[in-house]
């Protein structure tokens, strides 16, 4: 089969867009920021991912949607959980994956698969901000900190001081807190990534801890994260500068096999 | 005899002088920021200047809240639950539940007819439920802290916010700000929601007449006509309640010293 197909993932705060070719090679992607605006976000981020493989729309034959806005993905002709493209694009980049660990702007999911790559149990945090990316939001801005600068100086700290607050609100009191009393925010950021870490490994816990463990959502482009999950589950986590992507790649993988008459 | 009362809660410290258990001297608060020994200290001499004491004329002093722990000069240290419940029965004498609403944190309990504590559920752990979510909620609506109430009260069809987390509400409340949804709307869409958690710690507890609200919310009157709504009974509220738990403490502290002196055997606990 050697039709184009694209994959958009809106989620709370960026979207993604991937633009598969023959062989499903990775022709192009954008990701952006998500505004109020979702309909034309979710164009946007198609022109721009298509622009970035040298395609014309009209070349792509199938579009699927995916994530938070995947309804508000008016041209697309099928719409898939987040959780099974995560799944796929999982399974895909990494065909070992036996658990997805995603990590968004607002909402958390740990994902078990099967050696087939399917979704055979799942678990999530969408209710509450505390271990999304959310939380690094709102931290990073208490320390005065751009979220991408904060994973890297999370590394340089020696010791991590110790967040209890499981609340963001009630976090970034503590934050201030720690760094009115002097604490270095190098180690206060290790602390936070830490405090992030076991929250993730609780809901990991739930749907079963095996390896591999495959990282995927906007958190898991910040390496002070990787390393602290690593650091708390002892184990290696697969990651890819591709693992942002994940969600849309395995929309558009799913667009690929609807089209070919597979399961989806 | 003249005991005192201090509540060192995460947001505000509220002291009390009272004479003989019974009749209230003074009330006076500052807020919890810098050094909270130091602003206890502050509580204590407004205390003394309001009811005209001198530091050497209190007999007793029961601290409580947060920070009971802090304060080397107290004699005893009683739990915000013993001390909220006491200063709610001291109040309200038919209170059978009491909802005190923090800064920080929320609790219910449910009392006999002495001010014993027999249930109590409590929620420290997320903002959602304290008065610290509708201080955010005034910062980036940009509304003094004292309007919010006020201003809620001209609701007509209040937004209600699906959110449960403090973060997340923000951005649902930023969204019906930007979808034009009226003010007074908003405001009470917060309160509700808090009346909601807290409606859910009460039926924990059991809901049974009369309700007292305590604490730093009993002040807001968007939170009090939201907490009636929700309850759908009577809520008793009252000035001194924003001072309940260091009322209870200084009322706690009064017993303490009777117990004492009745001698040893009397001296437990």
């Amino acid at each position: 089969m050697s039709a184009i197909v694209a994959g958009v993932d809106i989620g709370s705060t960026t979207a993604k867009c991937v633009v598969l070719g023959e062989d499903s090679r990775l022709l192009g992607k954008s990701l952006s920021v998500v505004g109020i605006d979702i309909v034309k976000d979710a164009e946007r981020a198609l022109e721009s991912a298509l622009a970035d493989a040298h395609v014309s729309r009209s070349d792509v034959s199938f579009i699927t949607g995916t994530g938070y806005g995947r309804y508000k993905v008016y041209f697309g002709q099928l719409v898939v959980t987040e959780i099974s493209c995560h799944a796929k694009g999982s399974n895909f980049l990494f065909p070992g994956t036996r658990l997805v660990i995603d990590i968004g702007g607002q909402d958390t999911k740990a994902i078990r698969l099967n050696e087939k790559g399917e979704v055979v149990d799942f678990a999530m945090n969408d209710k509450c901000a505390a271990g999304t990316g959310r939380f690094l939001d709102v931290c990073a801005n208490a320390l005065g900190y751009d979220v991408s600068e904060i994973g890297p100086l999370s590394l340089q700290a020696r010791r991590a001081v110790k967040v209890t607050s499981t609340c963001t609100v009630f976090a970034e009191s503590e934050v201030t807190s720690h760094v009115s009393r002097g604490k270095d925010p190098k180690e206060i950021l290790a602390g936070l990534h830490a405090s992030i870490a076991n929250r993730t490994l609780s809901l990991m816990q739930r749907v079963g801890v095996e390896p591999e463990i495959t990282f995927t959502g906007g958190v898991s482009q910040n390496e002070g994260m990787v390393h602290a999950l690593r650091q708390r589950l002892g184990t290696p986590v697969n990651v890819s500068p591709l693992s942002q992507y994940l969600g849309a790649l395995g929309a558009a993988l799913h667009g690929r096999e609807r089209l070919s008459g597979g399961a989806s | 005899m003249i005991t005192g009362g201090l509540d060192l809660g995460a947001g505000v410290i509220k002291g009390a002088l009272v004479e003989d258990g019974r009749r209230v001297l003074a009330t006076a608060s500052v807020p919890s920021r810098g050094i909270p020994v130091r602003a206890a200290r502050r509580v204590m001499d407004d205390l003394g200047e309001a009811a005209n004491i001198a530091p050497g004329e209190v007999d007793y002093l029961c601290t409580t809240g947060f920070g009971r722990y802090t304060i080397p000069e107290r004699n005893l240290q009683v739990s915000d639950f013993t001390s909220s419940a006491r200063g709610a029965i001291f109040l309200f004498p038919k209170t059978r539940l009491v909802v005190d609403i923090g800064t920080q944190a929320s609790r219910t309990m449910s009392v006999s007819e002495t001010g014993k504590v027999l249930k109590f559920k409590m929620n420290e752990k997320c903002a959602a439920g304290a008065g610290r979510f509708v201080e955010r909620c005034s910062k980036y609506l940009q509304i003094p802290l004292e309007e919010m109430g006020p201003k809620a009260l001209a609701s007509e069809n209040p937004k209600l916010i699906s959110s449960v987390c403090a973060v997340l509400a923000e951005t649902e409340i930023i969204n019906n700000v930007a979808e034009g949804v009226a003010l007074p709307d908003i405001l009470m869409g917060v309160f509700l929601s808090l009346s909601q958690r807290a409606y859910s710690l009460m039926r924990y507890v059991g809901i049974q007449p009369e309700v007292t609200l305590v604490g730093g919310l009993v002040r807001n009157v968007g939170m009090v006509r939201a907490l009636h709504a929700t309850v759908g009974m009577e809520v008793n509220v009252a000035p001194d309640a924003y001072y309940a738990a260091a009322l209870g403490s200084a009322i706690l502290g009064h017993s303490r010293v009777l117990k004492l002196a009745r001698g040893p055997g009397g001296a437990g606990g």
